[in-house]
């Protein structure tokens, strides 16, 4: 019987390490450039892809290789992958020139280098089309950095502005609503001066915007007409536009030292970027952004809170049925699920604040059904998660302050201190380490939970980070990314599932990282603790 | 020696007097409110079971000029902004062909007037109107004494003007009319018009009859559109006087009561055949059928009888036949049913009574909403708006009574919520949590499946977790090195950390393929794994008579047992390919599905098991395994120098000293399964069902909540039912959480003694 609790405990450690190497086995290896073979088929056809697994159909017997073969714009049916029949394969080569586009759109592309035709960029003259095609694509960066990119500016800039204008509009609309409701006629001639001065500025700014955008389209066409002129696997040409391609790379060609830089300089797009391809490329510099932004809004929020009534709770309460109830009830409440106190934070914060901010101070919105705050958003997705690990932080702070021997407490009465004096100078410096690994406990729960967040504001895919260089720079009815989520929703709510496996691999193994290193954290902080109360206790 | 400073003295005492004023206010506010806004959820729900309110607002007379025995029909609209009413009108239909419009704030004001008399085709000067009959809200079928009847649809729009106020626009439209046919004179009709403009009239005729007649807008040959005109008297086989007459908004169905408590039921072919003829003996006691009503939806029938009963009915399948049944009584009236008036906007029925009672009630969830009765004034009629936010009541010396009436969630009573409901279209009744209401507008919103659902996956993933996390917290604390100890409890609390997003996702995009292509392989290594094991044992007791096994220490068999559960799992897909050819036919899945009638779904509660398992295995663990460790050392000690092997000790002593522990860790961990979210939300197929197959998914309550929530109006019905499955997860988890935490508190006591 010893040996079948052994398996049990072998069992459970099993299922860690399998799930554990599951993530690390499929996302470490995301980035690693691997080698494009070029497949020559029985018929003769030919085509370019990344070999990946096979499966042997059980009712046939017929062995097939899964490739991606990317080029998805080219595809009848525009998909990446395809399953070939082994037997139809006559051999695999890899040539050293084949080139690994990755895109804006339609994934990414496999072919040869052929021609670049840059009729509106000057470049030197050069007799390697690899180099020339660095240059160009160099030269298409630099032109887009220097004409486009500003424009780009001014134009989110100018509707910013437009929407500050449309929201004065909506306000200067409500009250004239209101003046007439309980006025005569006439009597709002400031009000409609002030509309028809706003109705031109909204045009003017219109005019404006427009005029860039036709600027915007002119240059981007432009540069559009650059482009490089690949071969695919079947021999078709492809024209690609120079300003399309985010990134390039021969993995043939590459040495062990390149594809290792490769990986890095990939890793370092992740942390950095913005995602591309409805989530399922480039970076995911946002949803880092907002859940750090939101763990820290949620631990500013609660960890003051939960301290303050954890202290009352365990030096300043009277014993009693009372506070044992009480105390029961705070432990429970750390046991209740977290789709609870999203439900709550919908109807209290969202709808029941929410709502009451948005009728005191931004009543004409609410008319026209533009919530502000009565819509989901950081600052309640926060203060619902800062709820629901109050109680992990009253219930740690009680904890820790219970554990400091009484005698502690005595000798510092003894010398005449007070009460106060005692929780600040004695006790507080050293229960802090035990409330400190509560504390990192509650925040790596926090930046794991979902649940709650899916209902109190956030989406897939922010058009804006939560703080940014508009005024008040910092915007707590935004809605906001989350890496958790994002998991959730490349994974289950993507269309193309297949593309998006290895996207969402990294991001769990990303969450993972940051939620496991942050508990492991807590569990080391608390093992040295236990050891010092050992020695110093003896 | 320093003096003592006073002044510092003082300060720190006012600094501490301050602090802990601080202190506990903070403190006593955080824990209250903590608490308090949990309580806000459950406040949340209340409105569902609160009955519907009435609320008086007009209390008049019609003018002089409009004597109430002209009043041939009635109507009514109101326009509600935020609290206040700032529109409220009504309209009566007069004897003599004209229709006013009543500004009923503030009095009486006749805001409009119009004269139907110009309307219908073949026109006899000087007509009246006999009577008016009304359906879907604003339609009225006008029967004139001519024997002619017209559809005339009078709406009444609330539109808001340009200084945000409501005002009520009337628009009267003619949809059709019927010619009279010869010299008979009808008793009562009813006119429905299609979308495709095609007519249906019922004249009810002295005799007994009735006379059919079908317009149908056709296009010829050659393209040319006309209308055809079909005609049917239905005679044949009526057991007795009819007495009222029912039709449905296309026309198809026409129904009809009699004096002896007879139903009667056609369906009329486009040709206005007769498809089928329906007899249906309604009451034993043959009662009089007074009055009749399509319930909204057009599915139901709203019955109203001579003894004041109130009931609705509709066809349900018995064998191969549809029976048109009494399936929900209502509450009954004092004197025959005069009028039955259905909302527009759910199942509700507006009726009056013979003695002049009003009563609003719900056929689906049988609750009697609101009852307006005013036993000074004699009713002529009654009315209800479209949006069935007012209901308007004339009497017979011309009162004028308006009430606002809120019955924001009818269809919700207990029954509905927990018991078996017989849903239109259904044959039985059943508990069906549907949201998006199909054809017939009613959503079905049964908990039941929903809490069955979350009883199901929480009860197999403890089925996978229990013996896992008990066992492998046996061994941690009592069998196993206290080096390996330190180790493996770091280890289970980061699996503790680990989001559950990422087990969902893993479990439903790694594991259920895997699962679903290797599924005899999962239930072959049930049985292989023991089998190597005891293998494994059998050899371990002979090996264990010689030398070198001998001095292999007591434990570090669990490390052991890391090879064997690989091997035995190794054996068992060796062996799959065997198995499915010899018991299963070749293909399991489709053997499941053919003798045990059960379709294989990729996500179900194996997978369920695992995923949710998981997540529960280190609470278990961890809670259980600190109870075993703390039982004191001398307990042990003294049970192994009896001699009792290290199973015994476990068995005898540990464990009964230990159990309350594990009943604690079992309870939470039984906690966390029942509200865990983001598993269950992607590694189900999130259907509805009441069905303990492990084959197929659930929807549980947390899942439910997360999945409707964003399509839910605030303060909805959906709204507040999904806030009554927050406060069930809440009272359930709660509930657990607080006896687990009992027992802890009792066991921590005890021990302290020890």
């Amino acid at each position: 019987m010893v040996w079948a609790t052994g398996a049990a405990l072998a069992a459970v450690l099993f299922f860690t390490i399998v799930l554990l190497g599951v993530v690390v086995v499929n996302a470490a290896a995301v980035f690693w450039p691997e080698a494009v073979g070029l497949v020559t088929f029985e018929d003769g056809s030919r085509v370019l892809g990344v070999r990946l697994d096979s499966a042997v159909n059980p009712d046939t017997g017929v062995r097939t290789v899964r490739f991606k073969t990317g080029n998805r714009e080219l595809d009848p049916a525009r998909l990446d992958f395809h399953w070939y029949e082994a037997d139809q394969i006559r051999e695999i080569a890899y040539p050293e020139d084949v080139f690994v586009l990755e895109r804006l759109e339609n994934g990414n592309f496999y072919g040869f280098l052929e021609a670049v035709r840059a009729p509106n960029l000057d470049l030197p003259e050069t007799g390697d089309s690899g180099e020339g095609f660095r240059w160009a694509l160099a030269a298409a960066r630099a032109k887009q950095a220097a004409r486009i990119v500003p424009l780009t500016d001014q134009l989110s800039s100018l509707s910013d502005r437009l929407q500050s204008v449309r929201h004065a509009v909506l306000r200067a609309e409500y009250e004239k609503k209101r003046v007439l409701a309980g006025a005569p006629a006439g009597a709002t001639a400031r009000l409609d001066a002030r509309l028809a001065d706003l109705a031109e500025q909204e045009h003017e700014l219109k005019a404006q915007s427009d005029a860039l955008v036709v600027e915007q389209q002119g240059q981007e066409a432009e540069l559009g007409q650059n482009a490089a002129v690949f071969r695919t696997g079947s021999g078709a040409t492809v024209e690609i536009p120079l300003v399309e391609i985010v990134r390039h790379y021969r993995p043939n060609a590459m040495g062990f030292g390149q594809k290792v830089a490769h990986y890095f300089s990939k890793v370092g797009e992740l942390l950095t970027e913005n995602p591309r391809e409805s989530n399922t490329e480039g970076g995911l510099f946002p949803a880092i952004f907002g859940t750090v932004m939101l763990v820290f809004l949620m631990a500013v929020s609660c960890f003051p809170l939960g301290v303050l009534a954890g202290i009352y709770l365990g030096e300043y309460a009277k014993e009693g049925p009372l506070v044992r109830t009480v105390r029961i009830a705070v432990n429970n409440l750390a046991g209740i699920p977290s789709i609870v106190y999203g439900i709550f934070g919908l109807g209290f914060f969202v709808y029941g604040i929410g709502g009451l901010i948005d009728l005191w101070f931004f009543p004409e919105r609410t008319a026209n059904n533009m919530p502000t705050f009565g819509t989901g958003g950081i600052l309640w997705a926060s203060l619902t998660l800062g709820l629901l690990t109050v109680p992990v932080v009253i219930v740690s702070t009680e904890e820790a302050l219970r554990t400091i021997p009484r005698g502690l407490r005595e000798g510092s009465y003894a010398l005449g201190a007070t009460r106060f004096q005692t929780l600040v100078r004695v006790l507080l410096p050293m229960a802090s380490p035990g409330m400190m690994t509560g504390f990192i406990l509650a925040m790596a729960r926090a930046a794991g939970e979902v649940a709650p967040l899916m209902i109190t504001g956030v989406v897939k895919l922010a058009p804006d980070l939560p703080v940014d260089g508009a005024f008040p720079y910092f915007h707590p009815d935004r809605k906001f990314m989350h890496l958790g989520f994002h998991i959730y929703d490349i994974g289950f709510q993507s269309p193309n599932v297949e593309a998006s496996k290895p996207m969402v691999y990294v991001t769990t193994m990303l969450l993972l990282v940051i939620v496991l290193s942050m508990s492991s954290l807590a569990i080391w902080l608390r093992s040295r603790m236990r050891r010092q109360f050992h020695s110093r206790t003896i | 020696m320093p003096t003592i400073d006073q002044a510092r003295i003082r300060r720190a005492r006012r600094h501490d007097r301050l602090a802990r004023w601080i202190i506990t206010l903070g403190g006593v506010t955080v824990i209250a409110s903590v608490v308090a806004i949990l309580l806000l959820i459950v406040s949340a729900t209340f409105p569902l079971f609160r009955p519907a309110r009435s609320h008086s607002i007009a209390w008049t007379r019609l003018p002089e000029s409009l004597p109430a025995k002209d009043v041939v029909g009635l109507g009514v609209e109101v326009g509600v902004g935020g609290h206040a009413v700032e529109a409220a009108t009504a309209y009566t239909m007069l004897r003599d062909g004209t229709i006013r419009f009543l500004d009923l704030r503030d009095g009486v004001k006749v805001q409009g007037e119009q004269d139907l008399k110009a309307a219908g085709a073949a026109r006899t000067p000087g007509r009246t109107i006999v009577a008016v009959e009304r359906h879907a809200g604003s339609r009225n079928s006008i029967l004139w004494s001519d024997g002619s009847v017209s559809l005339v649809d009078v709406a009444l729009a609330p539109e808001l003007d340009e200084r945000g106020l409501r005002r009520m626009k009337h628009v009267v439209r003619e949809l059709g009319s019927v010619a009279p046919e010869g010299e008979v004179r009808p008793q009562t009709a009813l006119v429905r018009r299609d979308e495709e403009g095609g007519l249906t009239c019922a004249r009810l005729l002295p005799g007994n009859r009735i006379l059919i007649v079908r317009q149908v807008a056709n296009e010829d040959l050659f393209g040319d559109a006309g209308i055809k005109t079909y005609r049917t008297t239905l005679d044949k086989g009526i057991p007795g006087t009819i007495t009222a007459i029912a039709m449905d908004t296309e026309g198809n169905t026409l129904y009809a009561g009699t004096d002896n408590g007879r139903l009667l039921l056609w369906e009329l072919t486009p040709e206005a055949g007769i498809r089928r003829q329906e007899t249906a003996p309604a009451f034993r006691d043959r009662r009089a059928i007074t009055s009749l009503a399509m319930v909204f939806g057009d599915v139901s029938l709203a019955v109203g009888d001579g003894k004041g009963g109130l009931s609705s009915w509709f066809e349900v399948g018995r064998g191969r036949q549809r029976k048109l049944e009494l399936v929900h009584p209502l509450r009954s009236h004092a004197g025959p049913v005069r009028e039955i008036h259905p909302s527009q906007r759910n199942k509700s029925l507006l009726s009056l009574g013979g003695s002049g009672a009003i009563h609003l009630d719900h056929p689906t969830s049988e609750r009697g909403l609101l009852s307006l009765d005013d036993p000074k004034t004699p009713l002529q009629s009654i009315a209800f708006s479209p949006r069935g936010d007012a209901a308007i009541a004339l009497g017979t010396g011309g009162e004028l009574r308006l009430w606002l009436i809120d019955s924001p969630h009818p269809e919700i009573s207990w029954e509905t919520l927990f018991g078996k409901v017989l849903y239109e279209g259904y044959d039985e009744p059943d508990y069906v949590w549907q949201t998006t209401g199909g054809a017939d507008f009613e959503p079905k919103l049964s908990l039941v499946p929903i809490v069955f659902g979350t009883l199901k996956g929480t009860f197999y993933a403890m089925l996978l977790a229990v013996p896992l996390a008990l066992l492998g917290a046996a061994y941690t604390s009592h069998f196993t090195t206290p080096g390996f100890k330190n180790a493996v409890k770091p280890v289970v609390e980061v699996m503790a950390a680990i989001p559950s997003v990422v087990i969902g996702f893993l479990v439903a995009l790694w594991l259920a393929p895997k699962i679903e292509e290797w599924i005899l392989g999962v239930f072959a290594s049930m049985v292989t794994i023991p089998l190597v094991f005891v293998a494994f044992m059998l050899l371990w007791q002979f090996a264990r008579r010689y030398e070198p096994a001998k001095r292999v220490e007591n434990g570090y068999e669990f490390l052991v047992m890391l090879l064997v559960i690989p091997l035995g799992a190794a054996l068992a897909f060796a062996a799959v390919p065997l198995l499915e050819g010899l018991v299963f036919d070749g293909n399991f899945k489709l053997w499941l599905y053919e003798t045990m009638s059960t379709r294989y779904d990729q996500r179900n509660s194996i997978i369920i098991a695992f995923g949710l398992g998981f997540a529960v295995i280190p609470i278990i663990f961890s809670i259980a395994e600190d109870s075993l460790s703390s039982v004191p050392h001398s307990l042990t000690a003294a049970s192994m120098a009896l001699g009792a092997s290290r199973w015994q000790t476990m068995w005898r002593v540990v464990l009964p000293s230990g159990s309350p522990g594990i009943f604690a860790g079992t309870m939470i961990g039984f906690g966390r399964a029942v509200g865990e979210t983001m598993i269950v939300l992607m590694a189900t197929g999130n259907t509805p069902i009441l069905d303990p197959s492990p084959w197929n998914g659930m929807r549980t309550l947390s899942a439910n909540i997360a999945v409707e929530i964003p399509e839910a109006p605030v303060g909805g019905t959906l709204y507040r039912v999904l806030f009554l499955c927050a406060v069930l997860l809440f009272l359930l988890t709660f509930s657990l959480n607080t006896a687990a935490e009992l027992v802890r508190q009792r066991l921590r006591k005890r021990y302290g003694r020890l």
